[in-house]
C-alpha cells in the first residue's frame, strides 16, 4: 500500500506550506544554503556588491532564515556604501534576535519546526544567530552610524556588542555539558565521533572560544576615546589585549591610557609583561599630532560545506549498524594574506591581526557539534523507521521511494553569515595635524590616501580588500 | 507513523485557528497611561523621569532663592545616552524644559536653533525686504546663566527566565559664572520581565 507513503509526504507538504507558505521554504530543504549563496559570493569576490545584493535569494519574514538573509543584505549594503539601507537591515535583524531571546522558555512552534526537521533536515529549524555573528552585526551597525556622523548611536551599538559577548560567556558552559550528556545517552561517546569527524583545528588556530572578538572591543574602545570616556576605552582596550596579547598597537594603547589614567598597578604589570622598549619608544601625543587608525578587512569567510560521517548507532533491535549522516564542516585551512601596511614619510607600519572570523566560525561550529550530531541521530532513527515500515508494507517500491526521499533531504545545515570578512587587522600611526597623505599597501597595490588629521583626535580609515578589489572609507572621530 | 500524522494535524489546526481569527483594531488611548509593551525604555519612563526631575528642581530650596526676584536663563546642554538602547534623549530634555518654562520661574535659550535664528536676523539685516529701523539687531540676545545637563545610564541583565533593566537618570544645573553645581538629582527605574513559560 502506497497510502502510508503518500500520507507521509502529504503531511510533510502541508506542514511546510502552512508554516512557510512559499516555495523558498521548500528549496531550503532540498538545496543547502551554501549552494544558494554561491552566486552571491562569486559576485562579492569580484567586487560587484550591488549585483551580489540582487542575487541574494528572496526570503520573507516567515522563512526560517530570514534573520540570516537580513544579515547578508546588511553586510552587502554596507560594502556598497548604502549605510542607511544597511542600518535598516541590521536593525531589523537585531529586532528579530531580540524577539527570539524574549520568547517563552518553551515554544510550541519550535516543536513543530523540530518535528519538520526530524522528517527532513535541520534547515527546517529557525536559524539561531551565533554570538560572534551578533557581535559583528553590532560592529557594522556601529560603523553605519559613524558613517552617518552619529557617534552616540554608534556607542549604543558597541555597548550592545559587549552585552552579547558577556551573555555568550555566561551561557557557554551549561549548554555544552547538556548536549554531551544527551549524546552519551544515545550511546555515542565523544571519542566515537570526534575521531571520524573532519578536523578543523587548523582553521580554529589557538582561540579559546567562538565568541570573543577583539575587533568589537577595539572598535568600542576607539569610540569611547572619541567620546572622551578614557576609562571605558581603557577597559575595552584591555579586553581586546586579553584576546590578542601579541598585538603591539593595542599594547601601546593600553600603555598610553594606563599612564594617562594613572593606573599604577597596571603600569607596573605591563612593564614586567611586555618588553618596555617598543612601548616607551612611542611618542607622547602632543597637541600638534593626531592619530590615524586603519582597519583592514580582508577576504570573505568560507562557507560551511557538507561532510558525510559514518556513525555507529544502536537500532531498536539492539544491533549496532553504521549509518552515514551529513554534517556541516569548514575547510581546515586558513587563507594566508600578504602583510598589509601603512606608510608615512618613509616609516612603514605593518598591520597586525585583530581577529580571524573564520576561526571564530569554525570554533563555534566545533562547539555546536554535539548538538548537531545528537539531532542527526534522532533524525536518522526516525527516517530509518519510516523506511522499514514502508518497505514492509509496499515492498521494494516503498523502500526505494523512502530511500530516495531520505537521500534528497539528507542535507547538512550549512547556514552561516557568509559575506563577513575573513580577517580583520589594524595599523595605527601618529602624524602631524592638517592635510596629510598616507600610503596604504595591500595585496601588492599601493594606494595614496589623503586624510585630514585633527589635533589629538583619531581618524579612522576602514579598508576593505576582497579579491583584487580595495576600497576605503574615512571617518573623523 | 500515525502518531506523526496526528501530530501534524494538531499543529496545522493550531496554526490555522491562530492565524485566521486576528483582526486589527485602532483606538485612541490615554497618553499618560502606563505602557508595558516591552521592557525597553518607554513613554512611561520618559514621563516619570521628566516629571520627577522638574518637581525636584522646582521645590529645591536653592532654586527657590535663585528664582526669588529674577527668572534665570537656562540652556539645555543635553543628556548623554549611556544605555544600550537608541533613546531620543532630546525628547526628555524637551519635556523637562517645557515643564520648567510652564512653571514661569525660568527662561530658556535654545541652542538647537541658533543657526536658524542667525539666518533670520541676517535676512532682516541684509535681505533688503525688512525695514532696517525695525529689523532685529545682532548682539542683543541674552546669554544663559545656567546650564542643564545629565546622564542616562542602564544596566541590563537577562537569562532564560527573566530580563532585568535598571535605568539611572542624573541631572544637574550648573552656574556658568561660578562653575558651581547648584542643583542635582537622580531618579531610578527598574523593570523586570518574567518570560512566559510556554507560548506558541
Amino acid at each position: 500500500m502506497m497510502k502510508t507513503f503518500y500520507a507521509y509526504l502529504a503531511s510533510l507538504f502541508v506542514a511546510l506550506t502552512l508554516s512557510g507558505c512559499t516555495s523558498s521554504h521548500f528549496s531550503d530543504l532540498f538545496s543547502s544554503y551554501h549552494q544558494q549563496m554561491q552566486k552571491v559570493k562569486h559576485a562579492q569576490q569580484q567586487g560587484h556588491y550591488v549585483q551580489a545584493l540582487s542575487l541574494l535569494p528572496e526570503k520573507y519574514d516567515f522563512d526560517t532564515n530570514y534573520n540570516l538573509h537580513l544579515l547578508e543584505k546588511g553586510r552587502l549594503s554596507y560594502l556598497s556604501k548604502e549605510y542607511l539601507v544597511s542600518e535598516k537591515d541590521f536593525e531589523q535583524a537585531y529586532q528579530l534576535i531580540q524577539k527570539e531571546n524574549n520568547k517563552a522558555k518553551y515554544q510550541l512552534s519550535k516543536g513543530v519546526e523540530n518535528a519538520q526537521a526530524i522528517i527532513s533536515n535541520d534547515n527546517a529549524t529557525r536559524y539561531d544567530v551565533p554570538a560572534y555573528e551578533q557581535s559583528m552585526l553590532h560592529s557594522y551597525q556601529s560603523l553605519n552610524y559613524l558613517n552617518q556622523h552619529n557617534l552616540s548611536a554608534a556607542l549604543v551599538e558597541v555597548r550592545r556588542a559587549n552585552l552579547v559577548q558577556e551573555n555568550a560567556l555566561k551561557n557557554n558552559k551549561n549548554e555544552l555539558y547538556q548536549y554531551q550528556q544527551q549524546l552519551q545517552q544515545q550511546g555515542v561517546t565523544q571519542q566515537h565521533w570526534a575521531n571520524s569527524f573532519p578536523s578543523m583545528d587548523n582553521a580554529i588556530g589557538n582561540i579559546k572560544n567562538g565568541f570573543q572578538n577583539a575587533f568589537t572591543f577595539y572598535l568600542s574602545a576607539l569610540l569611547y576615546e572619541a567620546a572622551g570616556q578614557s576609562n571605558d576605552a581603557y577597559i575595552d582596550y584591555k579586553k581586546a589585549l586579553e584576546i590578542t596579547p601579541e598585538n603591539q598597537f593595542i599594547q601601546q594603547d593600553v600603555w598610553r591610557l594606563a599612564n594617562q589614567l594613572q593606573m599604577s598597578n597596571d603600569v607596573a604589570l605591563m612593564k614586567a609583561r611586555f618588553s618596555p622598549t617598543p612601548l616607551l619608544r612611542q611618542k607622547a601625543i602632543s597637541e600638534k599630532t593626531g592619530q590615524i587608525v586603519v582597519i583592514f578587512e580582508r577576504g570573505i569567510v568560507n562557507n560551511k560545506t557538507e561532510f558525510s560521517l559514518n556513525l555507529p548507532i544502536y537500532t531498536s533491535h539492539h544491533d549496532m549498524r553504521f549509518y552515514s549522516v551529513a554534517i556541516p564542516t569548514y575547510q581546515n585551512v586558513l587563507t594566508h594574506y600578504s602583510p598589509a601596511a601603512v606608510s608615512f614619510k618613509e616609516q612603514r607600519y605593518l598591520a597586525q591581526e585583530l581577529v580571524r572570523i573564520q576561526s571564530l566560525a569554525a570554533k563555534q561550529l566545533k562547539d555546536d557539534m554535539p548538538i548537531i550530531v545528537a539531532r542527526q541521530i534522532a533524525r536518522l532513527i526516525t527516517k530509518e523507521e519510516i523506511r522499514q515500515q514502508l518497505s514492509r508494507k509496499n515492498g521494494d517500491v516503498g523502500n526505494i521511494l523512502a530511500s530516495l526521499y531520505n537521500i534528497a533531504t539528507e542535507h547538512a545545515d550549512t547556514r552561516s553569515w557568509s559575506t563577513l570578512p575573513d580577517s580583520i587587522s589594524i595599523s595605527q600611526l601618529s602624524v602631524p595635524t592638517g592635510k596629510q597623505t598616507i600610503a596604504i599597501h595591500i595585496n601588492g597595490v599601493t594606494k595614496e590616501v589623503p586624510v585630514l588629521v585633527k589635533a589629538n583626535r583619531k581618524t579612522l580609515i576602514t579598508m576593505t580588500a576582497i579579491g583584487h578589489n580595495t576600497d576605503y572609507q574615512i571617518i573623523n572621530l | 507513523m500515525n502518531k506523526l500524522i496526528a501530530f501534524s494535524t494538531i499543529a496545522l489546526t493550531l496554526t490555522v485557528t491562530t492565524a485566521c481569527t486576528n483582526k486589527s483594531v485602532i483606538r485612541y488611548g490615554d497618553a499618560t497611561a502606563v505602557e508595558t509593551t516591552d521592557i525597553n525604555f518607554a513613554s512611561t519612563d520618559l514621563q516619570k523621569v521628566a516629571s520627577q526631575m522638574t518637581d525636584s528642581l522646582l521645590v529645591s530650596p536653592v532654586v527657590g532663592t535663585l528664582t526669588a526676584n529674577t527668572r534665570p536663563v537656562i540652556f539645555v546642554e543635553g543628556i548623554k545616552n549611556k544605555t544600550s538602547e537608541h533613546i531620543d534623549t532630546e525628547s526628555i530634555t524637551d519635556s523637562i524644559s517645557t515643564k520648567l518654562l510652564r512653571s514661569g520661574k525660568f527662561r530658556f535659550v535654545d541652542m538647537g536653533r541658533v543657526t536658524a535664528a542667525r539666518e533670520q536676523i541676517q535676512f532682516q539685516q541684509t535681505g533688503g525686504m525688512v525695514d532696517t529701523n525695525k529689523a532685529v539687531q545682532f548682539g542683543q540676545q541674552i546669554g544663559a546663566q545656567y546650564m542643564l545637563y545629565g546622564n542616562l545610564a542602564s544596566i541590563v541583565k537577562s537569562n532564560k527566565d527573566q530580563s532585568d533593566v535598571y535605568y539611572k537618570f542624573t541631572m544637574r544645573l550648573m552656574d556658568l559664572q561660578s562653575g558651581l553645581v547648584e542643583w542635582a538629582d537622580e531618579t531610578e527605574i527598574r523593570k523586570t520581565k518574567q518570560k512566559e513559560f510556554v507560548s506558541w
